[in-house]
């Protein structure tokens, strides 16, 4: 917040770029409460174990099976009679931690790929997409699922898995952002006075082009923590008791018609998560643009 | 000294760039030659799809020559290597006729005049301080107010960032400018003081200028030689007023009827429309390419034709029809 | 042709502007302009005088909810446009008045073939006639503008600019309007494809007797093709007269002067240009007194405080103090 109290002494037109870039963020409404919310989310997932223990997760009481909420139960109890609340906690890890490192391998790995095939085009831009296209060409789910039978169940794996699946539409993006800026006469220009490739692609493409992917990745977040759940309901990955947000609105979709919290409340959780993210990429491409004029 | 004064600090020696398109060969820069003297400005000028903006960009080898030679002060730097060039490439620069799309639109302008040092003046080992010097030095140059430092080119009409765009490229002091096409997107009145202050700047450092244009008016203002181009070969060469006082080639006179001038007298001139439209030159057939839409095409035009000295200094692929 | 002089476009006193979401921008500020049947006048000045406003606002197709008349009228033929319905302009727009834009690439619609967008105009404009009916005007239509009709099957993108611009003008044209706004019609174009579509205009403008109003940047285009030339700056007519009294007349507005020697020359080399300095002003943000003041080499202390009245001699006028009969007595 310090920008925001210095911003009477110092004029707009000497900070620098990166404070410009900051500050603009900072003036976002929006992408703040993105940040606000999303490091509660992150704040509760990490002082789980002071909320509730662990052997909570996993402890069955089947008296008090499917509980609505209550005092002793915040969020109440699943048809097993496990506590709701810790379940979400602890399963936020899973989601939470899983879904953001897919989206980030994804992402660097399709820009790198995407990047390579549109700057320099010609043959390795035809080797690179049929590669990509062959991926797309099959179903992701069906893609994750030879990965994981192939390389064994676990996290890691899982992780691996489903980014392998999201590669392909990262580097489609990448490729044609990159195709549209490739042209442009401030590319030329700075060829002009021996740019190396590297240096035009890191200061000139990256910033241009990085708006609609950063948004379009945050969008994708959701989606990726309800296939890891799907993942987790066909055995693969994530496997119950093991518990994880997508996992706990699938194990409980029997009861859901007549205990809707047990749907409701780790969908409000999803929706939370993937709203932030969504408010900051937002935010971040706004920032990063000197013609957003908030 | 004295000998280098008349040395060409550009010379391009049968120069041709051709691309590969998937109807055949595009013949966009057919055997171009020519010298260009210190202090001095070529005008290049044809319509649009001639080859003009090709041949700037292959002189400054941003695209690779298809054969031929570009020579700068004597030596041929198409076969330079990546170190080589960049000494070179410090002395070639290049100014560009989109002042809305030649500018980053994310870098300040301050960071946009700067970034040539950051690439290439590297070597000139220059502190932060110098560097900053610099920038201001160049911007009072170009008429820049200081407090553009931390604009962004949105921010600024299509005059001011055309003159950021001249900063960016002489903020290496460099000798040789290509301008493609630098006043065509701007007002009238902030075209004359961007030709005004190129002018100014040739003066002050003895720049050389590969002015390459479709507006003959400007380019008479601004060149001591013109090359006019169709179709990628350069159909007339010669002096400035030459050119305008006797052009012979039955396109340059064309060309020359077209232009719309305030002169009312020239109202009622027997108007020399030339009929059809320029065709790529994928594939071109030998002889003169002008001669589908040449009033006087006669059957010895399909011939291979080479630009002939027709008067001191003035060279012309033909002359039929001339007075 | 007794009716040679009558006033086919009247506009008097007309602002509009822009209300965007910070500010206000004022485009067009008292612009008065007469046009006569048949004449053919040229709108000349830089980027952001407001000519373009001009031409949507007399079509009214000004961006909705952004772009307002705020006063003044526009009297076409006796009917004053600016509170007339949009059932009413539709009957307008395309058959008694027709607009040509600047870039032919994007004026055309890419999936349809030339031949059907110009039938295309014919069937709104004239339901009643026979097929057959139409499909010959549509190839006199094409024949006039010199493409061959065998070609009405093709694409956009199958032409060339200069083509497609002259396919657009077959659109304008087909209706036979009485006014024709042409919006920078050559400015996309290369100069001898330029003179092959002026020299079109002028031949299909002796056709129809069409109004022309030939916005431009290009004086040059401007004394080739009009017969009477209005000079806007900052949303006001500074200058209107003959090509004559503009580009061979004494006097002149010290704008229109600066732009004439802004232009290089052909014949006479060597001299320096004399650029005007400065820019035009900020249309969010007008002066005081005359728009012209902080760049005009004559600017007095009265041209920074009072707007200049209109000052007219032999159907020139000029809009300067200079001209004022008082002040040229003191002179």
């Amino acid at each position: 917040m310090a920008i925001f109290k210095k911003k009477n002494k110092k004029p707009l037109s000497e900070y620098s770029t990166g404070e410009l870039i900051l500050f603009r963020f900072k003036k976002n409404k929006l992408a703040m409460l993105g940040v606000a919310m999303f490091a509660f989310v992150t704040i509760m997932i990490l002082i789980a174990p002071l909320i509730r223990p662990y052997s909570m997760v996993i402890k069955q009481d089947i008296v008090h099976r499917l509980n609505p909420p209550s005092k002793e139960h915040v969020f109440g109890t699943d048809e097993l009679g496990r506590d709701l609340l810790a379940r979400i906690l602890y399963g936020g890890r899973i989601s939470l931690f899983c879904s953001l490192a897919i989206i980030g391998i994804a992402f660097v790995t399709g820009a790198i790929i995407g990047g390579t095939a549109g700057f320099f085009g010609g043959k390795v831009d035809t080797i690179l997409m049929r590669i990509v296209d062959m991926l797309m060409s099959v179903p992701s789910a069906l893609l994750a699922m030879a990965i994981i039978t192939a390389l064994g169940n676990g996290v890691w794996k899982l992780v691996m898995a489903l980014s392998i699946g999201q590669i392909a539409r990262f580097a489609r993006m990448v490729r044609s952002s990159v195709l549209t800026l490739r042209n442009r006469e401030y590319i030329e220009a700075a060829k002009c006075f021996g740019s190396s490739s590297w240096r035009i692609i890191m200061k000139h493409i990256l910033p241009n082009g990085i708006g609609p992917i950063i948004v379009s990745a945050t969008l994708t977040l959701g989606s990726v923590i309800l296939s890891i759940s799907s993942m987790g309901y066909l055995g693969l990955g994530v496997a119950s008791p093991t518990p994880e947000w997508g996992t706990i609105i699938s194990e409980n979709k029997v009861n859901i018609q007549y205990f809707p919290y047990l749907g409701i409340i780790p969908g409000i959780c999803i929706m939370l998560t993937v709203m932030s993210v969504n408010f900051i990429g937002d935010g971040l491409r706004d920032a990063f643009d000197p013609k957003s004029k908030k | 000294m004295t000998e280098d004064k008349t040395k060409p600090i550009i010379e391009a020696v049968n120069l041709c760039k051709y691309f590969k398109t998937h109807k055949g060969m595009l013949h966009a820069v057919e055997d171009v030659s020519f010298k260009l003297q210190p202090g001095k400005t070529l005008g290049v000028v044809g319509e649009s799809g001639c080859g003009k903006s090709t041949l700037g960009r292959t002189i400054l080898r941003l695209q690779p020559a298809t054969s031929g030679e570009v020579l700068y002060e004597g030596e041929n730097i198409l076969k330079f290597n990546r170190k080589e060039m960049h000494n070179v490439q410090q002395n070639m620069q290049m100014i560009f006729q989109d002042p809305y799309s030649s500018l980053d639109p994310r870098m300040s302008i301050r960071a946009l005049i700067m970034e040539p040092i950051e690439v290439l003046g590297a070597r000139k080992k220059m502190s932060a301080s110098e560097e900053k010097d610099r920038v201001t030095e160049i911007m009072e140059m170009c008429g820049l107010p200081k407090y553009y430092n931390n604009l962004y080119p949105h921010e600024l009409d299509g005059g001011m960032r055309q003159r950021v765009g001249l900063a960016r490229a002489m903020i290496l002091d460099p000798k040789f400018i290509v301008c493609d096409e630098p006043v065509s997107a701007l007002d009238v009145s902030i075209q004359a003081q961007i030709l005004n202050l190129l002018l100014d700047l040739q003066e002050q450092h003895e720049l050389s200028y590969m002015f390459i244009t479709h507006d003959l008016a400007v380019v008479k203002y601004i060149s001591d030689m013109i090359m006019v181009m169709y179709m990628g070969q350069v159909v007339e060469m010669a002096e400035s007023s030459e050119l305008f006082a006797h052009p012979l080639h039955p396109y340059t006179r064309a060309l020359l009827n077209s232009i719309p001038t305030i002169d009312l007298s020239r109202r009622n001139r027997e108007r020399i429309t030339i009929k059809g439209e320029v065709s790529s030159p994928i594939n071109p057939a030998p002889g003169c390419r002008f001669a589908p839409r040449c009033p006087y095409a006669t059957e010895a035009c399909k011939q291979n034709q080479c630009l002939k000295e027709v008067g001191p200094g003035h060279f012309a692929a033909c002359t039929e029809g001339s007075l | 042709m007794a009716n040679e002089d009558r006033t086919v476009l009247e506009i008097k006193d007309l602002y509009v502007q822009y209300n965007t979401d910070d500010a206000v921008v004022h485009a067009v500020n008292g612009l008065n302009l007469t046009l006569k049947e048949g004449e053919k006048l040229g709108l000349v000045g830089e980027t952001g005088a407001g000519k373009t406003t001009l031409a949507l606002s007399i079509l009214k197709l000004l961006p909705d909810k952004v772009g307002e008349i705020r006063s003044g009228s526009i009297i076409y033929k006796g009917d004053d446009l600016v509170n007339k319905p949009e059932s009413f302009m539709l009957g307008l727009r395309g058959r008694r008045i027709s607009m040509i834009f600047q870039d032919p690439m994007t004026s055309l619609n890419p999936t349809k073939n030339v031949g059907d967008q110009v039938l295309e105009v014919i069937n709104l404009h004239f339901p009643d006639l026979t097929a057959a009916e139409k499909t010959a005007k549509v190839d006199e239509m094409f024949r006039l503008v010199g493409i061959p009709a065998s070609r009405k099957g093709e694409f956009p993108h199958q032409f060339s600019g200069g083509m497609k611009q002259r396919i657009v003008i077959a659109m304008a044209l087909i209706a036979e309007p009485e006014l024709l706004l042409a919006d920078e019609p050559t400015t996309a174009l290369d100069v001898t494809i330029q003179a092959q579509i002026l020299e079109l205009m002028r031949k299909l403008k002796d056709e129809f007797n069409s109004a022309v109003v030939l916005i431009t940047h290009d004086l040059g285009v401007v004394a080739e093709f009009c017969d009477t030339v209005s000079v806007i700056y900052s949303g006001r007519v500074v200058e209107h007269g003959t090509v004559e009294q503009i580009f061979e007349g004494e006097d002149n507005h010290p704008y229109t002067k600066g732009l004439i020697h802004c232009i290089p020359s052909l014949s006479d080399t060597s001299k320096r240009l004399k650029p005007i300095p400065g820019r035009m002003p900020d249309p969010r943000n007008l002066p005081e007194g005359c728009c012209f003041a902080d760049r005009c080499p004559f600017c007095k202390e009265m041209c920074t405080t009072t707007m200049p009245e209109p000052h007219e001699k032999d159907g020139h006028m000029i809009l300067c103090h200079l001209y004022d009969p008082k002040e040229a007595g003191n002179d």
